[in-house]
Parts: structure tokens; sequence; C-alpha cells
């Protein structure tokens, strides 16, 4: 039952784009086409999902002070976790590249940024903070990079709506892609509270 | 001619390409607004005008060492670890800096803890080293970060202003508005600096008509 | 070399690899010291703040004039040889109730009258919320409060630390026992006081931050009745 609580917690209460907003860079520069958002937004869940538990393992088994070294590292927590994250999106790119070229190609360079994503960081880090188990930690992922997913084709969806309508100019393009962004984090603010 | 030729190439200190290295991130070519990056902790952290000048801070020393340091070694760094090489750099200035801020700021040290950690992962650093840092001299690099950093930190503490001087009529902590006002706590939440935000670009894009469709 | 060459590259990242752990390590190390004290100021204001003392210029100086601690166990003894400052209260309410120890740090005013500060721990809407709240002598009678928390809404939940006036004062002079002796609490609650003595008013808008204040002040308070009752039956206070 925790389980299912913390899962809907990360995707639609606390979602990492449209309550935390982290993840903005990606999340407004490819929501132009659903079909690129769900391709990367995908990606975001499995790197997600992923790299939580593992980084979990290495904060808990190799930098606390009940790991294997015995010493205080977490001063190096940082760098291991964007280690980590690196890795694991290297691993994504060329799966992609290998079974899917034409969606290697639409996300071009940001495939490789997911590594700089604000999400995948942040997810590692409020995993830390909030000390979850390592169950907790897992499913605590893959809800933040479903909640991601909701959010990327949601978005992509209203922007190609948008595309027939009579927008000012100064607005066009970045400026109502905000308007929106903060609009939809408003009505998210809405499942502030729910528990199962 | 030849020599005219020779002295105009040669790069000076504060020459006019310098000088726009600096300025020209704070309108034309700004991180947020236009380049599109940044955008992640510029919302969390515009609560307080304190905060947002502490994280611009930590930015603009960040970008500016991070590009020194990578355009310092961009001859020597192996194609293939290229990205983790700048990853490294980026992640260890951060935790010095944390470490620092840890020691000597606790206290917007505790607010902000897991929002300086994602100064890594912040676009702009990562954007500037890929596409100025990589290529360019030191010198350069260091004035390109610094201008970037300001440009971020410019839109950051506009935001950290309406926020803070609106939901909390204080400005820097200081209480400026009168008692009557009853402090808006819609200024408060997240969406607000992403409503700022945009009105900033449109803002933007209605005075500098270049900018419009850009991004 | 050839600078894509894979013994290159292999040098290359062992070469970074030390020099940022060093430099990182170096800085660590200086920095420690400096790092922990502000945690221990923190610690020790946030105590000072539960009997009311706030904006202190020198409050280290204060807390080592006036505070003193000692441990309890779960059965209300108190444990010899532990120092309160050195128990992580948070990791303790992790383990089995019966192995849990918790401090008692008793606040000695310049009149010589004293009061007991027991740590909270609990949990608000967004994350963890915690505080310290101090006892008349008498062990029911509430002399103040200072919460803090991690992550609660600016003007909702956040009212627990940034109003004290509103939600810190009105627990002064409540009382945790009722007249039987019963063990009922101190409570926000909504919609109009009726037990005057046991509760005060509830942030309106902020109900789960006010709910997780009810939690962490009853489960904490309630720790700590086995070592009132004890101490009751005894004439002065440790």
């Amino acid at each position: 039952m925790e389980y299912i609580n913390i899962f809907i917690k990360a995707s639609f209460v606390e979602n990492m784009v449209l309550s935390f907003f982290l993840g903005m860079c990606s999340f407004l520069a490819i929501s132009k086409k659903v079909k690129t958002a769900v391709g990367l937004g995908a990606a975001v869940v499995f790197v997600l999902t992923m790299t939580v538990p593992i980084n979990w393992l290495i904060s808990n088994y190799l930098l606390s002070e009940n790991g294997i070294f015995h010493t205080d590292l977490t001063f190096l927590k940082l760098i291991i976790y964007i280690a980590v994250i690196a890795a694991m999106v290297q691993l994504v790119e060329m799966v992609v590249e290998r079974f899917s070229p034409a969606l290697y190609s639409a996300l071009g360079i940001f495939l490789p940024l997911i590594t700089v994503n604000c999400s995948i960081l942040g997810g590692a880090l409020f995993m830390d903070s909030r000390e979850y188990e390592l169950g907790e930690a897992a499913v605590f992922g893959f809800g933040s990079g479903f909640g991601f997913f909701l959010a990327i084709v949601a978005i992509a969806a209203i922007r190609e709506k948008l595309r027939y309508s009579n927008i000012p100019a100064p607005l066009r393009g970045l400026g109502i892609a905000f308007i929106i962004t903060g609009l939809m984090g408003l009505a998210f603010m809405s499942f502030i509270g729910i528990k199962l | 001619m030849s020599e005219t030729q020779v002295a105009q190439k040669s790069t000076t200190l504060f020459g006019k390409k310098e000088r726009r290295l600096l300025t020209d991130p704070f309108n034309d070519n700004n991180p947020i607004t236009v380049q599109v990056l940044g955008i992640c902790s510029a919302l969390a952290v515009t609560v307080a005008v304190k905060n947002a000048l502490v994280m611009s801070v930590a930015v603009i020393l960040v970008t500016g060492f991070s590009n020194l340091i990578i355009s310092l070694l961009r001859n020597t760094i192996p194609n293939r670890v290229r990205m983790i090489v700048q990853l490294v750099v980026i992640a260890s200035l951060v935790s010095i800096v944390e470490m620092v801020l840890h020691a000597f700021q606790y206290d917007v040290y505790k607010q902000m803890s897991v929002y300086i950690g994602l100064i890594i992962t912040n676009c702009i650093l990562m954007g500037r080293l890929e596409a100025f840092a990589m290529a360019n001299k030191p010198w350069q690099s260091l004035l390109d970060g610094i201008g970037n950093g300001v440009g971020y930190g410019a839109i950051l503490i506009a935001v950290a202003f309406f926020r803070e001087l609106f939901g909390k009529g204080s400005v820097f902590g200081f209480r400026v508005l009168p008692d009557w006002y009853v402090p808006n706590g819609l200024m408060l939440i997240p969406a607000a600096a992403i409503f700022l935000i945009g009105i900033i670009i449109w803002i933007q894009r209605s005075r500098n008509t270049k900018l419009v469709d850009i991004s | 070399m050839d600078r894509n060459s894979n013994i290159y590259t292999i040098i290359y990242a062992a070469i970074l690899t030390v020099v940022v752990a060093v430099v990182l390590a170096f800085v660590h190390s200086s920095l420690e010291p400096k790092m922990e004290a502000n945690e221990k100021l923190a610690k020790q204001k946030d105590i000072l703040r539960s009997v009311g003392l706030v904006d202190l210029p020198d409050a280290s100086a204060v807390y080592e004039k006036t505070i003193s601690s000692f441990v309890i166990d779960a059965s209300g003894k108190v444990v010899d040889g532990m120092d309160g400052e050195a128990v992580n209260v948070a990791a303790e309410f992790k383990k089995p109730a019966e192995d849990q120890v918790h401090p008692v740090f008793v606040y000695t005013a310049d009149d010589g009258s004293k009061r007991l500060i027991l740590p909270l721990y609990g949990n608000g809407l967004w994350d963890k919320i915690w505080g310290y709240i101090a006892l008349e002598e008498d062990m029911n009678t509430i002399a103040g409060i200072a919460m803090d928390h991690k992550g609660e809404t600016p003007g909702l939940g956040a009212e627990i630390k940034d109003n004290p006036k509103q939600y810190n004062d009105p627990f002064i002079g409540k009382t945790i026992l009722d007249e039987q002796g019963n063990y009922v609490s101190v409570k926000m609650v909504k919609g109009g006081i009726k037990e005057p003595e046991h509760q005060i008013d509830a942030i309106s808008g902020a109900t789960i931050t006010s709910d997780g204040v009810n939690e962490m002040l009853y489960r904490g308070l309630g720790y700590y009745l086995p070592y009132f009752n004890a101490a009751k039956s005894q004439t002065s206070l440790k």
C-alpha cells in the first residue's frame, strides 16, 4: 500500500515537472511534437527507474559510514550520482540508436542531454533527503519518470493544437509555453494531500 | 597592411568582442529567456531575493570557473570521455560551493540544499561548455561564463524581487510594504515564477523584436 | 601520444579522478569543523527558541550557561553516561519503541525555575517537521514551543515556523494532562476550540500540516510519560 502511495505521489501530487519544475529545459525544448515527446518520456522513465535505486545502493553501501569503506564519503555523492546517470544515459543512447534510428535522429542532442536533466539528479537527491528504503526508492524512481512522461506528452499535445491559434507575436513559442506550464502546475496543485 | 591585420587578430583583454561576451547574455542572448537554459533551479530559489542572490553568485562562479578550466584543458580531453570530464569538473566545483555554503552561510544552505546540488544539471553550464569553452581561449571562456551567469542572475533576481515583494511584502528580508498589505500567497507557489518568466519574455520580445519566434 | 587512444583515455581518467578526489577531500576536511559548528549552533538556537529566547547575539554562551541535558530510555530511567546532544532523535524514532532513547534538556532561568525541553519529530504535508517543546516543572503545563520544517508551503504549513505569534505562542499555558491526570496531549483543531486547556486553532488551509503537528506532539510527548510518572513520584527534578 505504501508503494502505491509513493507511486501516486511521485507521478501526480509531486510531479517532477509540474510541481517542482525540474527538467524544464528538455520539457520546453522537446514538446513541440507528441511523437518525440513520447520517445523522450520513455527514455526518462527508464533512466530514472534504473538510476534512483542504483544510487541508493551506492549511497548506503559505499559512501555512508556504515558502508564498506567505513568513512563518511558523502561529499563525493554528487559526483558519483552524476557519473551513474551519465553511464545509464550512454546505455540508453546505444540501445535507441540500435533499435530505433528514426527516434535517435529526432531526439538529437537531447538524448545525451538527459544526463543533465534536472529531474534525474533531482530524483536521486530527493530519494536521499527523504531517506527511502530500497524498494521505496525504486518505486519513487519509476513514479517520477512516469510523471515526467505524462507531463511532457500533455504539453506536447497542447502545443501541437496551439499552432493554429492567434497568439501575439512576442508571446509565440517560448512565452506561451511558460504560461501554459504555469497553468498546468496550478492544476496539479489540486492533487495536494491525496493519500490512499 | 599586414601589420594592421595581425594587430586586429590578436585578442585583447577587454576589446569589443570581450565586452560583448559580458553584455550579450544580459539581453540578446539571455540564457533563460532566449537560450532556454537554466530554468529548473530558477523557480524554486526565487521565493526570496536573498536566495536568488546566493544562487546567482554560485552559478556565476561555477560557470566562469568551469568554462575556464575546460578551456584550459580543451586540447587534452579525449573525445570519448568529453561529456564525463565536463561533468566531473562541474560536479567538483558545485561540491565545493555546497561545502562553502554549509560552512559559512548555514541558514541559506538549509533552505536551498537540494537546489545547490542541482546547479550541476543546470543546462547553462553544459550548454556554454559545449558551445563556447571547448573552442575558445581561457580568458574569453571565463568572460563568457561570467556573462551568462550574470544574465541568468538578472532574471532570477527580477523574478525573486516581485515574488518576495508581493508574496511577503518584503525585499531581502526587510518589510517594505505597509502593514495593510496582506501578502499574496499565489506569489509563493512555484507556478508564479513560471508566469513571471513568461511575462518577462513577453516584455523582452516586444521591445526587442528580432527575438520574436527565435525559440 | 594520440589523444584518442585507449591508453591515453585511461591515464587521463585516472589522473582526473585522483586530482578531483584529493581536492574535494582537502576542502571537506578543512571546512568540516565549521560545518559541524554551524549545525550545533542551529540546534542550540532552536532549543533556546522553545523557551522564548530568540535573536540572541551570543546564543552559544547562553546555551552553555542555562541548558543541561540527560538521556532517558523507554521505561523512563535515566541512561548514565550519555549526553543529550549526542542523540540523533530522527534516527531513534526508526528503532523499535523499546530500544529508543531520547534526550531531555533542562533550562534553568535566572530566577532558578526550571523547564524541561523535549525534542519532537514528525511528518508534515511535504516532508519532515520537527521542534522542541518546553514544559514547566509540573511536567504538564506547556511553557513554549518552537517548530521547524523542511518543505511546507509558505503561507500555509510553513506558518508553524514563520508565524510564532499565531501558532507557537497559543501553546503556552495549555496542559497535556486532563483533570483526572490522563494524557490527552495538545491539538490544533479546526472549526472552533471546544477544550481551551488542550486545544489551539489549526492553520486554515494547512489541515495536513496541523494534523502532522498533532501526531508529532502526541507521539513525542507520549514517549516521555514513563519518565514523567517516575519523576513525579520523587520530590525534585534531576
